[in-house]
């Protein structure tokens, strides 16, 4: 399912501009959304799950136009999409409210319904609480709450926004793998602000801010940005000045530290290969 | 506690549904009082002085507004549960107590500037229409002695009063009592109105300012043989909560309602105590 | 069976206060008709009690819950992307909370009218005609309570004004008499003015003004975006 902006334009009312101008071409697969807090993931997110009408533009999903009526129908019949914030019912267990949300998606059958929630539990690991109640629940736990809840309707397009919030490594690492396998013959749009998610999970990436599109490519073509830029030093003394320390670490005597820099910051710098957030971080270095 | 005052109290002022109730309600309470309001005499004939007529403005504007302080304050507290924050502010230097009357004191505040706005707007009015600047100085002593104490007392109770119960059934409960125990009439039914315990209650301007005594009355109206007199409603029950009004009843009234706004906050405070353990 | 199921999730979503209110008012009135009389209450202040706490206490629960309905509701981000859209889950949330209040004031009217009550009570039909004694303001404030809801996004506002506008209506019956389109928007008259000329032309309108309401507040709630953004966090 392709997903085709152009010229997408969202003002908020007091004139705050939200999205600037995003032309995007999302093929299917696994896609990640890169960019700092406030920098429009949460906006642009919306207005594709139909929940924000673009001020102008374009936004076509699976050549679905999403500013009509029948377009936000067709698209929300095949999206499953995680909030930001996912509000869920404290009252309720996170069976019964993966239930709740399977009847109104239109899951009918309850055996249907029965066995799908049984099998996204065991997926997201909530099998062993699935009968307690959410205001009992993590963050984490909510976090997997609403993957699950995502997953419900066996959607062709996933919209997540900022899934690995509040989890811990491991499952972080579950949730990253669950999202590449479901992205194989699916669009899965990855909003986050944690580089290293989408460096594990996408081929491709775009990546915003303050509202305009900066990027949009492959993961290499992101890391490339930071070749030959990324140094490292290991000094007992004080940090070098030249450069942006993008890492350190003790070691030794000494601390080592990682340095984006377009020349070599200190004479005994060594050249060291970079990562994608070496890419991201050049990127915005050379926005500046 | 300074601090949480102020943010309290910016929070609650920028909120604009506070201004577009109020708003509402004020026209309501204008269109539908209409030449009384304009006027601001309740009855009593020509020959106003600024003091009645700042007496008759603080009544008519206690009778619908309140309702509006009330349900505005009541989400205030269990908001903090609900974002998530009470956690973090919690680990913040200021103490529970100072941050409860910081909450308190900003958020009545904010919720009572339309309510000051809309009476010491028409006290101006009436200061340069009738050319008494007199009432300026009677509508600040009003509002600070009759009009406050209540607000106090309700600004407390709308805010304590969710811990308690979901904060729709306290609306309900709270438009009810409001209805119920300052709006009736005494000889109505069981009620605390113009009681000691009514927040709106005319004991300061009786009691305090005189009204009573130097009201022009038409020569129509046969005053009972004590004279005008604000306290007990012949033929009411709960009369004994309802002493003449004099100077000493008065002050009774504003520490009455300084007292229960005390103990509402106090219980709030044992409340959270209870529920952190 | 799905709707079945659907159903009891809406119940539930109503919450502890919107389900316990109702019956708690049948129960004060059924505790009132019993007692009344032998609490020292006069025959004809209980049946005016009685009156009162139909025609005007559950249409107010019922108001404020209306206004409370969008404002409580966690998850509406999600719900909102949901294939049937906001509108019926909010509407069978709505069914749920007005239904439950009018079914549980038809079981107050039945009572009254089986133990003689309803006769004492001046002004108020019998037969069909009568129930419409609580329907119509129950139904007008629900419907002001949504509308207020959609158009303020901040369920302190709406609540506010219902609760305005009940106070309003109980304060000023007097005045509202004086001229005709108060009085056949009056939402308290049998309590109020007792025996009214225009009883039943005032129900009707309340019941087609309320059914207006909801007409101004439906394409709102088709909003999306509005529904989403711009509100208040309760």
């Amino acid at each position: 399912m392709r997903i085709e902006i152009s010229r997408l334009t969202k003002t908020y009312g007091g004139g705050v501009h939200a999205l600037n101008g995003i032309d995007l071409d999302v093929p299917t697969g696994m896609y990640g959304l890169l960019g700092s807090n406030g920098a429009g993931k949460t906006t642009l997110m919306r207005v594709l799950a139909g929940l924000l009408r673009p001020t102008s533009g374009t936004v076509r999903v699976g050549g679905h136009d999403i500013t009509t009526a029948d377009g936000r129908l067709a698209v929300h019949r095949v999206l499953g999409y995680l909030p930001q914030e996912l509000g869920v019912y404290p009252d309720l267990t996170a069976r019964r409210f993966l239930d709740y949300i399977a009847l109104l998606k239109g899951l009918d059958s309850r055996s249907l319904r029965r066995r799908r929630i049984g099998e996204l539990l065991e997926t997201v690991a909530l099998t062993e609480h699935a009968d307690h109640k959410l205001k009992g629940f993590s963050g984490g736990m909510l976090r997997r709450v609403g993957i699950a809840q995502a997953l419900l309707a066996d959607p062709r397009l996933l919209i997540v926004d900022e899934p690995t919030t509040g989890l811990d490594p491991e499952e972080r690492i579950r949730l990253r793998g669950l999202l590449t396998e479901f992205a194989e013959d699916r669009t899965v749009l990855l909003s986050t602000h944690i580089v290293e998610d989408v460096a594990q999970t996408c081929r491709f990436l775009a990546v915003l801010v303050k509202g305009r599109l900066v990027f949009q490519g492959d993961v290499e073509e992101l890391v490339s940005r930071a070749d030959r830029r990324i140094w490292t030093v290991t000094t007992p003394g004080p940090a070098p000045s030249r450069g942006r320390i993008v890492g350190s670490r003790p070691d030794g005597g000494g601390t080592r530290y990682r340095i984006l820099a377009a020349t070599s910051p200190d004479p005994s710098a060594q050249p060291s290969e970079p990562t994608l957030e070496d890419g991201y971080l050049a990127l915005m270095e050379a926005g500046r | 506690m300074i601090a949480t005052m102020r943010y309290e109290f910016r929070m609650q002022i920028r909120r604009p549904v506070l201004w577009i109730v109020y708003g509402l309600t004020y026209a309501a309470t204008v269109a539908t009082f209409g030449s009384t309001y304009v006027t601001l005499d309740l009855g009593f004939g020509e020959g106003l002085a600024s003091k009645t007529a700042m007496i008759s403005s603080a009544s008519l504007l206690m009778s619908l507004l309140p309702i509006v302080y009330g349900c505005l304050i009541a989400d205030r507290l269990i908001r903090d549960r609900l974002l998530g924050v009470a956690g973090v502010l919690d680990a913040t230097p200021a103490g529970r107590t100072g941050r409860l009357i910081g909450k308190y004191l900003g958020t009545c505040t904010a919720t009572a500037v339309p309510l000051m706005l809309a009476y010491f707007g028409r006290a101006v009015a009436y200061a340069i229409t009738e050319g008494e600047p007199a009432a300026l100085g009677w509508a600040v002593t009003l509002f600070v002695t009759a009009v406050v104490p209540g607000l106090l007392f309700l600004g407390a109770l709308a805010l304590a009063g969710p811990l308690l119960m979901p904060v729709m059934l306290f609306r309900v409960l709270f438009v009810v009592y409001w209805f119920w125990g300052n709006l009736i009439p005494a000889t109505m039914m069981p009620t605390l109105s113009r009681s000691i315990f009514a927040a709106k209650s005319e004991y300061v301007a009786y009691g305090l300012l005189d009204y009573g005594s130097n009201l022009t009355i038409p020569p129509n109206v046969i005053l009972p043989p004590e004279g005008i007199v604000y306290g007990p409603s012949p033929g009411a029950s709960l009369n004994f909560l309802r002493p003449e009004a004099t100077p000493a009843v008065a002050f009774l009234w504003i520490g009455v309602m300084i007292a229960l706004a005390a103990a509402v906050l106090f219980l709030t405070r044992l409340h959270t105590i209870r529920t952190e353990s | 069976m799905k709707s079945l199921d659907l159903w009891s999730y809406e119940i539930r979503r109503a919450g502890p206060a919107t389900l316990l209110a109702p019956p708690a008012l049948v129960l004060l009135i059924a505790a009132l008709a019993a007692f009344g009389t032998r609490l020292g209450s006069r025959e004809g202040n209980t049946a005016w009690f009685l009156l009162g706490a139909l025609e005007t206490g559950i249409p107010l629960v019922a108001g404020i819950a209306a206004a409370s309905l969008i404002g409580r509701d966690r998850s509406v981000e999600l719900l909102l992307t949901l294939p049937g859209g906001y509108r019926p889950t909010l509407l069978r949330r709505l069914v749920v909370t007005v239904g439950w209040a009018a079914l549980c004031a038809l079981a107050a009217s039945v009572l009254l009218v089986a133990t003689g009550w309803w006769e004492l009570i001046p002004g108020a039909p019998g037969g069909l005609t009568g129930q419409l004694t609580w329907l119509s303001p129950l139904l007008w404030l629900s419907a002001l309570g949504l509308l207020a809801a959609v158009t303020l996004r901040s369920t302190a506002a709406a609540t506010s004004v219902v609760a305005s506008v009940w106070v309003f209506e109980q304060m000023f019956s007097g005045v509202l008499r004086e001229s005709t389109v108060p009085r056949l928007l009056y939402l308290f008259p049998t309590t109020r003015w007792g025996s009214a000329a225009e009883w039943l032309p005032n129900r009707l309108t309340l019941l087609s003004t309320a059914l207006l309401l909801v007409a101004a507040a439906w394409p709102l709630l088709g909003n999306a975006e509005r529904t989403l953004t711009g509100g208040e966090t309760e």
